[in-house]
């Protein structure tokens, strides 16, 4: 008997009802060897993710057009795969195990097949590229989700490292310093700046050193955010001290046309706090 | 010494403090920045303090107000020193000037007097 797409979707449907004691039995143990050992799952959730799974394919199985990615059936079976992906990555567990399992899963179904000896090859063809099919959106939708995933925390890991990579300190009553390394964004010196005028608010602070040690290159958006930074600093009634700037930081700007004649420079740190504490009248004197 | 939107506070040593009031109308400032002029002259004043504690963002439509009093009070041997800028308004200043303003800055009247 040769079967057209829709036979054979019912065709796998009901091996998938009279099979499915058996698949959802291999699929709960796979589960458990796979996620139940590194206790990524519990065993209880294994059994719901089974049920739920069974129960979803069926759904999509019942359908039309099981491959149209677009219905809501294929896009639930894509969430569901999608929300344990995010389960899984957040619990510590490896991508690499899950898209083996969503294999598995697969490979469960055709085996069920081999019990049905009134598929012919057709047919079997028909099925195995429709399950060919789902099994790789799957797999997509995983990928999509680590990819997604990773995404997210590397954006959290480089705020938080753009945060704490320019401390304000507070050296001495009303002076400020803040080294700045790395390259400086539009979005950084946003952070910085904002950070940067609150405090010289809140401390009432007099003095700014700002030491460019850190900053290895420099170009003209850079070099912009640099000179507003100390013109904000500058428009608080603090005065801004640019230290540690490079010689070929110095040979950049020379070339950019960036004048910095309204800013006081020094060579180091350590001369920056001298002419700030010289600024507010402060010795520093050995005992 | 009261004008339509501002306060004037002569605070001694021919200093002036300058507190600017919601209402004051900066649209066509030419008229206010006479009168301002007119009470800093009789009052001999060598500093006016414009504060800015009320003002959290400096538009161009109010610096420009700052900037032709500051460059009034220039041509009149008076210092204008911008004391109390927020941080908001010190940012977005920040972004629009090419060039450092007309005017000084100071956290308050007695770190710029120290």
């Amino acid at each position: 008997m040769n079967l057209d797409k829709q036979s054979a979707h019912l065709a796998l449907i009901e091996q998938l009802k009279l099979q499915v004691g058996n698949i959802s039995s291999a699929i709960e143990s796979q589960g458990q060897s796979v996620f139940g050992s590194a206790n990524i799952m519990s065993p209880d959730e294994i059994t719901d993710f089974s049920i739920e799974f069974l129960e979803l394919m069926v759904m999509l199985l019942s359908t039309e057009n099981p491959l149209d990615n677009q219905q809501p059936e294929f896009e639930a079976l894509q969430t569901f795969f999608g929300n344990m992906a995010k389960q899984i990555l957040v619990r510590g567990g490896k991508m690499e195990d899950f898209v083996r399992y969503i294999q598995f899963l697969q490979r469960c179904f055709i085996e069920s097949l081999g019990q049905d000896e009134d598929i012919n090859t057709n047919d079997m063809r028909t099925i195995l590229m429709l399950l060919s099919s789902v099994f790789n959106e799957l797999t997509l939708a995983v990928f999509g989700t680590y990819l997604h995933e990773k995404e997210s925390t590397i954006d959290a890991q480089q705020r938080e490292l753009r945060e704490t990579s320019t401390p304000i300190t507070e050296i001495w009553d009303g002076v400020l310093t803040l080294p700045i390394i790395g390259t400086l964004d539009s979005s950084r010196t946003l952070l910085v700046m904002e950070a940067l005028l609150n405090r010289i608010a809140s401390e009432r602070a007099a003095a700014v050193v700002m030491d460019v040690t850190g900053v290895h290159t420099v170009d003209s958006q850079v070099s912009h955010h640099m000179i507003q930074m100390v013109r904000a600093i500058q428009l608080m009634g603090a005065t801004a001290i640019l230290t540690g700037i490079r010689p070929e930081i110095a040979r950049a700007m020379t070339s950019l046309n960036i004048d910095l004649g309204t800013v006081t420079t020094r060579a180091t740190l350590s001369d920056g706090l001298k002419e700030a504490f010289r600024i507010l009248g402060i010795e520093v004197s050995k005992k | 010494m009261n004008l339509s939107g501002l306060h004037l506070t002569s605070i001694g040593g021919g200093n002036v403090l300058l507190e600017p009031t919601t209402s004051l109308d900066i649209a066509d400032f030419p008229p206010v920045l006479e009168a301002v002029l007119e009470r800093l002259q009789k009052n001999k004043t060598a500093c006016l303090y414009y504060d800015l504690a009320e003002t959290p963002i400096i538009d161009p439509v109010y610096y420009t107000w700052l900037d032709a009093l500051a460059r009034a009070c220039r041509t009149m041997n008076i210092r204008m020193v911008c004391i109390h800028m927020q941080p908001t308004a010190a940012y977005s200043l920040a972004h629009q000037l090419t060039e450092m303003p007309a005017f000084d800055t100071a956290l308050d009247v007695q770190t710029d007097r120290a």
